[in-house]
């Protein structure tokens, strides 16, 4: 009996080892390396095929949260929002041949999708809305990207407690992609300036974290590593998935 | 007393894959309750909906922690909701920071554990279950419509209800049901409720998502089956432990087990 008493304790402790030995593993770099290898199996296996589920107004969430840092407070927007956005310009640039800039009323004019889907939170929530918008891969064919063009990054108003820019990036695979988004209007109304105003991008193939708000500035690049903190975006720099279709 | 005959049980890839499985199965356990705490409740609908919540975890208020079940509320305060926020203090949290990987929360870090021994799991999985077909070493394991009649008479001898166990092979009716449940019911389910939360997936395979009832329901399914394997994993060890702790640990470190008297 004591034998069993003994390997009860010893199981109790392999258990509750389990956490600390994994926190203390989870600051390891040579490890941190490993866990990060399943990245790029996601990547390749997963990737982005097919079309998401469009649903119908009935699916519509009564509250779509709002789940991001505060609404941007910094001059320039704060003017925006006085004047109806009717300054604001998107700028598309980088390694493009035709830089662009579209006024609200040129992108309104665009408008032509309208789609229900269905956006899931990196932290596990799901909320259903409708986004009538531009496709992304048109605003972008307008530009023409040269060869060198891999990413395309997401400049927006965005700003945490310590100044740092919100940024996103897209493959120019997932930037194609016929259900990749420039939304203008949620639930048939302008999108609000908490949930974006006036321009927010929405991927319903990836991550809600990909769907960046306040979208300024589209800029083409050959490579990510020279933005920020080099890994393509602003949570990606705090340690999330570039990858976000899992 | 009475020493069996030493013979060679586990071949060096089950003992392998089984310790494999047994270091993922902990990581899994220990990140996904990570996860679960940065949106800890399940729905049983597709979209989030309170309407549908089937369980959460809560602190209503400092120091008081909650569990809902159906929509009955128990209080939990000091071991979920309100619990060890893995930084040596308490405060407003799930499942307690020294179950979760990293004890403190961090949602990056949980699913980069997670995504990585989730492949872990299911490169071994495929291995053991090819090794095992090709080998033959698994039609010792999986039930078969023999075992069927054996079921019930096994379950009788457990309770001691019955001098001896049905006659059988290396495992017994009851551990042929246990591990096929486990091998080819809950493993698969794990796998694909898991692959129907990915966005990316559900572009693929929408139906994937929709036959668990939608994405919040995947996760419902994902986190019940993860109580179903908890539930195989205790009966194991409990069963390990009544049967012969070191003869099992021996043949599941070595390969050799010895076998008893009324073994052949």
């Amino acid at each position: 009996m004591n034998r069993k008493i003994f390997i009860a304790t010893g199981v109790t402790a392999a258990l509750s080892a389990c956490s600390p030995l994994g926190t203390k593993l989870n600051d390891n770099a040579t490890f941190k390396k490993v866990l990060e290898s399943a990245e790029g199996v996601n990547r390749r296996l997963i990737g982005t095929r097919g079309r998401v589920r469009e649903y119908s107004q009935a699916d519509i969430s009564p509250d779509f949260p709002v789940n991001s840092l505060d609404t941007p407070s910094d001059a320039i927007y704060t003017m925006l929002t006085r004047h109806a956005f009717a300054p604001y310009r998107l700028v598309i640039d980088g390694a493009v041949e035709h830089p662009q800039r579209f006024s609200l009323a040129q992108l309104q004019h665009l408008m032509t999708i309208t789609q229900v889907t269905r956006h899931d939170c990196v932290e596990g929530w799901s909320a259903i809305a409708q986004w009538q918008g531009v496709r992304l891969a048109d605003v972008l064919a307008t530009a023409l990207p040269k060869p060198q063009a891999r990413y395309v990054v997401f400049h927006t108003f965005d700003r945490d407690a310590d100044g740092m820019p919100y940024y996103e990036s897209l493959s120019l695979e997932q930037a194609a992609h016929p259900q990749t988004l420039l939304a203008l209007r949620q639930n048939g109304k302008p999108i609000t300036p908490d949930r974006g105003a006036p321009v927010r991008l929405t991927v319903p193939t990836q991550l809600g974290y990909k769907s960046a708000k306040w979208v300024q500035r589209v800029e083409v690049v050959a490579d990510l590593s020279r933005l920020y903190g080099g890994k393509g975006g602003y949570w990606e720099d705090q340690g999330y998935e570039w990858y976000a279709g899992i | 007393m009475d020493r069996g005959k030493l013979v060679y049980r586990h071949s060096a890839a089950t003992r392998v894959t089984h310790w494999l499985f047994f270091i993922a199965f902990l990581a899994l356990i220990s990140s996904g309750l990570q996860i679960f705490n940065a949106a800890p409740f399940l729905d049983a609908s597709d979209k989030t909906d309170p309407h549908h919540r089937v369980f959460a975890v809560q602190a209503p208020r400092q120091d008081v922690g909650t569990v809902t079940v159906f929509g009955r509320a128990f209080t939990t305060s000091g071991w979920l909701g309100w619990t060890d926020d893995g930084m040596g203090a308490k405060g407003a949290r799930a499942f307690p920071g020294w179950i979760t990987i990293p004890a403190y929360q961090d949602l990056a870090s949980g699913r980069r554990w997670h995504l990585f021994f989730a492949w872990l799991m299911i490169v071994c999985g495929a291995a053991y279950l090819v090794w095992g077909f090709t080998r033959g070493d698994l039609r010792e394991l999986v039930l078969t419509r023999a075992d069927l009649p054996k079921i019930w008479p096994m379950q009788l001898y457990y309770l001691r209800l019955r001098d001896a166990p049905p006659p059988h092979g290396k495992y017994n009716p009851l551990q042929k049901l246990a591990y096929t449940t486990v091998l080819f019911v809950f493993a698969p389910l794990i796998v694909l409720s898991g692959l129907a939360l990915s966005p990316g997936f559900d572009a693929w395979a929408p139906w994937l998502t929709q036959m668990f009832g939608g994405r919040q329901f995947a996760r419902l399914w994902h986190f019940v089956l993860m109580l179903a394997l908890i539930g195989f994993f205790v009966a194991h060890v409990l069963l390990v432990m009544t049967t012969g702790v070191f003869n099992h640990l021996r043949s599941m470190l070595t390969g050799w087990y010895r076998l008893g008297s009324h073994e052949s």
